[in-house]
């Protein structure tokens, strides 16, 4: 029998991850009005879904999954392609993170992969901005304000994501999966 | 290649986006060529520029902000009621209808001034992420983000 780059366990894990990102994005307020401020639990997600099921392809899939999730139920203000890339791009930017620095396990590693990450969905919006002709920013510094704030947003997810990670290898979670698998 | 090198290239990775970001939005500055100030918002009334505005213009009124019923997340800005009176008398808006549009999305709105100076309707712009406005409301069928015009870049006054 042809053996599967992700079991069906695994498949079965990241969709249901794919769908938290997109209720905690729908359900979670947190009460910060400042731009970015999702990034907490949505970077927290990814890199927890990304350490779990430890394989390349994992983090773009989850974005890949919950932007086609997100642009259906109609998230976001600029549109369902933007939507669906911005998530997209989150995952994408994970990987790619996550490929060159490895272990998300460790803080630094997973707030870096997160702000990377992060970052993927504000240069998504900022290019589609760019190519549909958006007007410049009405505040000039607006944008740097809002870039500042991606990046700080998707570190501090990173790091909540490496601390979760931790906190479910030492309750035995990885071992369960292991039988799992 | 050790951790350190990675975490260090990474770090490199994220500066480097941050000055692509800057040194391209300087740029897209630098090359606006209209004759009003980068960013601003142009007001016509009958087709003639009377004022462009800018987020020092807006510094004297007092910021307002709603929970949208569709997402629930807080819009917070300026009621468009007070970015024209700035600019116009309360006689000259008056019978006056208020198309407010973006040229990128190819999106116009149309509302009377009864319609925008109703503060239940909280007519107003919100600032996006991206540093653009965005004109949201709680008028019914103007309450979604559908309807609403994102990156706003014209206002005009007709009667």
């Amino acid at each position: 029998m042809k053996k599967h780059y992700f079991s069906t366990f695994e498949l079965i894990l990241l969709t249901l991850f794919s769908a938290l990102v997109v209720v905690a994005k729908v359900a979670l307020r947190f009460p910060v009005q400042v731009p970015g401020h999702s990034g907490l639990f949505w970077m927290a997600i990814v890199i927890v879904g990304a350490g779990i099921v430890p394989k390349l392809g994992t983090a773009s899939l989850i974005g890949l999954s919950s932007g086609i999730l997100a642009a259906f139920l109609g998230l976001g203000d600029f549109g369902a392609l933007n939507t669906w890339l911005s998530y997209t791009m989150v995952g994408v930017g994970v990987e790619l993170s996550l490929w060159l620095l490895q272990n998300p396990e460790n803080v630094l590693v997973a707030a870096l992969a997160g702000a990377l990450g992060h970052t993927g969905k504000f240069l998504v919006k900022w290019v589609m901005g760019i190519l549909t002709g958006a007007p410049l920013g009405f505040v000039a510094l607006g944008l740097v304000w809002s870039l500042l704030n991606y990046l700080l947003w998707g570190a501090l997810g990173g790091a909540l994501g490496a601390l979760t990670l931790r906190a479910l290898r030492k309750a035995g979670f990885f071992a369960y999966l292991a039988e799992k698998r | 290649m050790s951790q350190r090198t990675r975490i260090l290239i990474a770090g490199l990775i994220v500066v480097a986006l941050v000055g692509v970001v800057l040194g391209v939005e300087l740029l897209r500055r630098q090359a606006f060529t209209d004759e009003l100030e980068p960013g601003s918002i142009p007001i016509y009334v009958r087709g003639k520029l009377i004022a462009a505005f800018l987020p020092t213009d807006l510094e004297q009124l007092t910021e307002v902000s709603f929970v949208d019923a569709e997402e629930g997340k807080t819009q917070q800005g300026w009621m468009l009621r007070d970015v024209l009176l700035l600019y116009l008398t309360p006689d000259a808006l008056l019978n006056s209808d208020i198309t407010v549009g973006s040229s990128s999305r190819g999106k116009t709105i149309t509302l009377s001034w009864a319609e925008v100076d109703a503060v239940e309707n909280m007519v107003m712009f919100d600032l996006a992420g991206r540093g653009t406005l965005k004109l949201v409301s709680k008028i019914p069928g103007f309450d979604i983000r559908d309807a609403w015009v994102q990156d706003v870049d014209r206002i005009d006054v007709e009667r």
